[in-house]
């Protein structure tokens, strides 16, 4: 019980730390990509910290449900993080309903802050629903597909014994279907990340943005919580792939040597898939809003493929 | 009629011959006819002059003359750009019936001119068909009207309770309103633009524009000439060597001198650097919008390395204080002369850096490609100007048609392309900016020792005078005339942006909105320069 409760408060703390750094590293790293300087990687933190002192400016039209999301985006996010696989494949909230209730719990998250959007009756935040429920609703079976494709070897949603078992059979790390499914949650983690070619996190033009529009209505410590929230959803999508996929390093069970590793594995196989994430973001324009159904249904066919091809081999 | 009339001359011989005594010649000169025609008889020779090959409605105007001559005069202003000058007619006005007789059904490009004209000067335009205002807005009374001579530049007016604007209703099954601005994200100034939208895809889209609307052709009226140099480069902040080079030239014009060649050439020179690193900015700033960083990146340094070179030889990164009247301020010392080769030179190997990213970007080009058209008939018809012209097949450029500056010994070569979409836009400021360094280059290489500033005279020769500039968003036009003491009485500027923006409605219907600000982009039309 001791141990349970270490580890849910470390896990937390990990997650909580780590989530904005990697938000900082890719922005650096796509600075020196573009020949800048860039921000300090720090300064996602101190983002935060400025966000959190500040007062809060709320629209008169605007009922509890707009106060009400940063919390709920903030909450689900965290305790989605406490069910990921992270340093070791021992997960604090193991039995509570795999990776079901990740992908659900995410979805009740944007659920909310679809609305809080819709809430505050400003022109962009509906564009911003529309547009995110319409990328949502394509990539969330296709991240569906490629996850099932995993837990069908497997043989469980349950994300610990998924790890652990993939963890058993290395040899499947180069099987067609694992590829597949890989490519097609790539695709989904860069759409879930409001990431180019899919959105631009670093525009200014509000009539191109997705997620931005959402959330532009906030300030202060509720744009704090919403903006952690956004990290902390980073890292799990992040988590997912680079342990469910390529579980090397990860701990089976809890000692401080098999911490030790797993952690560095962990930071490692992260900076590496962000590293990935912003040469992509840097080689590659934005697509047309219209051309990202056609991206996503390139992930989803992947997904579908993998899950086909999982029978076969 | 002499065998050695110019083509000029003779358009203008064959309005007056055509229209009788409604048309009488007021002064001559070798690039600038001014006549004067009845309010009547306008429609018709404006439509004539208008079906002539390349004979074209440059600007509507107005002035005030009540205080000397007891009437307002509407005065138009014909380019005739393949008989390399300018035809102004003049039509009086009654003080006490101010109405003329609209163009606008018949030739839409000035539109935004005439009613310009109603609500500064009080003078209405006779049926019009969108009468509503346009340059002032819904605080300000009816019946006050700033740029009118008995208006006094200081009065206060107590904001007043006018029914508000009306937009045109859009209407149907899910078609919705998307209101943006006036204030904007971003260091850019208000514009208010009303998007209906069906999902997606834009079914019309409202510009209002004049939030910063300065009077600043009433301030030219109030100083003494010297200063209003600087007035004129602060009338849009990019362009503001075109726009003092423009009202110096007019000056230069009415009073009858002559410029010395090496000024020419040195300002033909900053002329073309302020080009240069607009069109380089807005290359940059394309590839931004559609998320391409790499290419905006490389634009930013480039951009930089001029504003630089600029600050060297002006003291001024956006070439401010440089122009005079007469010439420019100071001549150039050998290690000034270097620094344009070597800086110009390095940038133009370097282009390249800017431009192959963007070719090679599969996904970039295909944000761009049929991206915003504009149809060519379309921006005909709305006296669409510059950049976006020759993106769309408008084969027009001051520079070649009427040349000023040293522009008569170099000429440019024009890049006009017909397909009139964001790549287009971008491909025509990618060839003009690769021009520009050449024509910079070589009016390096042909500065001659001389004189860079004649005096002004003490009794000019005229007293009104047109100024013509390519500036980089397109043509500049300033015609300013002179009063008794000395002051200018009447200075009206015509920056690009006035022609332009009536076009990116066009540019934009039946595009869906993520794809507005890099159609917008494309044009870059300036909010100042057209508010003034």
């Amino acid at each position: 019980m001791k141990l349970w409760l270490a580890q849910v408060v470390l896990q937390l703390f990990l997650a909580l730390g780590l989530s904005p750094f990697v938000s900082g590293f890719i922005r650096k790293l796509k600075a020196v990509l573009q020949n800048r300087r860039g921000p300090s990687l720090w300064q996602p933190y101190h983002d935060l910290f400025k966000w959190v002192r500040k007062g809060t400016v709320v629209s008169q039209q605007a009922s509890w449900l707009f106060r009400a999301t940063p919390y709920v985006s903030f909450l689900t996010a965290l305790m989605v993080s406490l069910m990921v696989p992270m340093v070791t494949a021992v997960v604090p909230l193991s039995y509570f309903g795999g990776v079901l209730a990740v992908v659900y719990l995410l979805a009740l998250a944007r659920f909310f802050v679809a609305l809080a959007a819709l809430d505050t009756a400003s022109a962009f935040g509906g564009m911003g629903s529309s547009r995110e429920m319409t990328v949502s609703a394509l990539a969330e079976p296709a991240m569906m597909l490629s996850i099932f494709t995993v837990a069908l070897t497997a043989g469980s949603t349950n994300l610990s014994f998924m790890v652990q078992a993939a963890l058993q059979h290395q040899e499947r790390f180069l099987s067609p279907s694992h590829i597949l499914a890989l490519a097609a949650m790539f695709i989904v983690l860069i759409a879930e990340t409001g990431r180019l070619p899919v959105d631009n996190p670093a525009t200014h033009l509000e009539l191109t943005m997705i997620h931005e529009a959402m959330i532009l209505e906030y300030s202060g410590h509720y744009l704090a919580l919403v903006e952690w929230g956004t990290a902390l959803k980073q890292l799990v999508l992040m988590s997912l792939l680079v342990n469910i996929f390529f579980p090397v390093g990860i701990g089976g069970a809890l000692t401080a040597r098999t911490v030790t590793v797993g952690l560095i594995a962990y930071v490692v196989k992260l900076l590496l898939l962000a590293c990935v994430v912003a040469l992509v973001e840097t080689s590659n324009a934005k697509l047309r809003l219209f051309r990202v159904p056609e991206l996503l249904s390139i992930g989803f066919i992947l997904a579908a493929l993998a899950l086909a091809s999982s029978f076969i081999f | 009629m002499s065998e050695l009339q110019s083509p000029l001359a003779a358009i203008a011989g064959d309005v007056q011959a055509r229209f009788g005594g409604a048309v009488r010649l007021r002064d001559s000169r070798s690039r600038e006819i001014y006549l004067e025609a009845d309010c009547r008889s306008i429609q018709q020779v404006a439509l004539h002059l208008c079906g002539l090959p390349n004979v074209r409605l440059a600007m509507v105007f107005a002035s005030d003359q009540r205080p000397q001559e007891s009437v307002f005069y509407i005065h138009y202003a014909f380019a005739c750009d393949r008989a390399g000058g300018f035809l102004l007619i003049r039509i009086p006005i009654p003080a006490d019936q101010p109405e003329f007789p609209s163009l606008t059904p018949s030739i839409p490009a000035v539109n935004w001119h005439e009613r310009e004209i109603r609500d500064w000067f009080g003078i209405g335009p006779v049926d019009h068909p969108n009468p509503r205002k346009v340059a002032t807005h819904d605080d300000w009374p009816d019946q006050v009207f700033p740029l009118r001579k008995d208006f006094d530049l200081m009065t206060r007016i107590p904001l007043c309770n006018r029914p508000r604007h009306v937009f045109r209703p859009v209407e149907g099954e899910g078609v919705f309103q998307v209101p943006v601005g006036p204030i904007h994200a971003g260091i850019i100034e208000p514009g208010h633009f009303r998007f209906s939208v069906a999902g997606e895809p834009i079914l019309y889209l409202q510009i209002r524009l004049f939030y910063t609307h300065k009077a600043t052709e009433k301030l030219f009226e109030q100083r003494p000439l010297a200063n209003c140099v600087f007035l004129a480069e602060s009338v849009s902040g990019d362009s503001s060597f075109s726009h003092a080079t423009a009202f110096c030239q007019a000056i230069e014009n009415l009073a009858g001198m002559e410029v010395p060649r090496r000024a020419r050439l040195m300002r033909t020179l900053l002329l073309e650097l302020e080009r240069l690193y607009n069109h380089i900015a807005d290359v940059g700033a394309i590839a931004a919008d559609v998320g391409f960083m790499v290419a905006n990146a490389h634009a930013m340094r480039l951009k930089e390395r001029i504003l630089r070179l600029n600050g060297q030889l002006t003291g001024n990164r956006l070439l401010r204080g440089m122009n005079v009247i007469g010439g420019v301020r100071w001549d150039w010392d050998f290690v000034q002369i270097e620094a344009v080769e070597t800086v110009l030179s390095s940038v133009s190997r370097e282009f390249e850096l800017l431009t192959d990213p963007i070719f090679s970007s599969a996904s970039t080009l295909d944000r761009l490609d049929n991206t915003g058209i504009l149809q060519s008939q379309i921006a005909r018809d709305l006296g669409v100007v510059g950049v976006a012209g020759r993106a769309s097949g408008v084969n027009l450029d001051v520079r070649r048609d009427h040349p000023y500056a040293a522009y008569d010994e170099i000429a440019p070569k024009v890049t006009v392309y017909d397909r009139g979409d964001v790549f287009c836009r971008m491909k025509v400021r990618m060839d003009e900016a690769n021009e520009s360094i050449q024509i910079a280059l070589e009016a390096i290489n042909r500065l001659s020792e001389g004189p860079v500033r004649t005096e002004i005279p003490l009794s000019p020769a005229r007293n009104y005078g047109l100024g013509y500039v390519e500036g980089w968003r397109g043509e500049i036009l300033v015609w300013i005339q002179m009063g008794e003491d000395g002051r200018i009485s009447r200075c009206k500027i015509k920056d690009p942006s006035l022609n332009n923006w009536p076009a990116l409605p066009e540019a934009v219907q039946g595009n869906i909105i993520p794809d507005f600000p890099v159609i917008n982009k494309s044009f870059n039309l300036s909010y100042s320069g057209t508010d003034r």
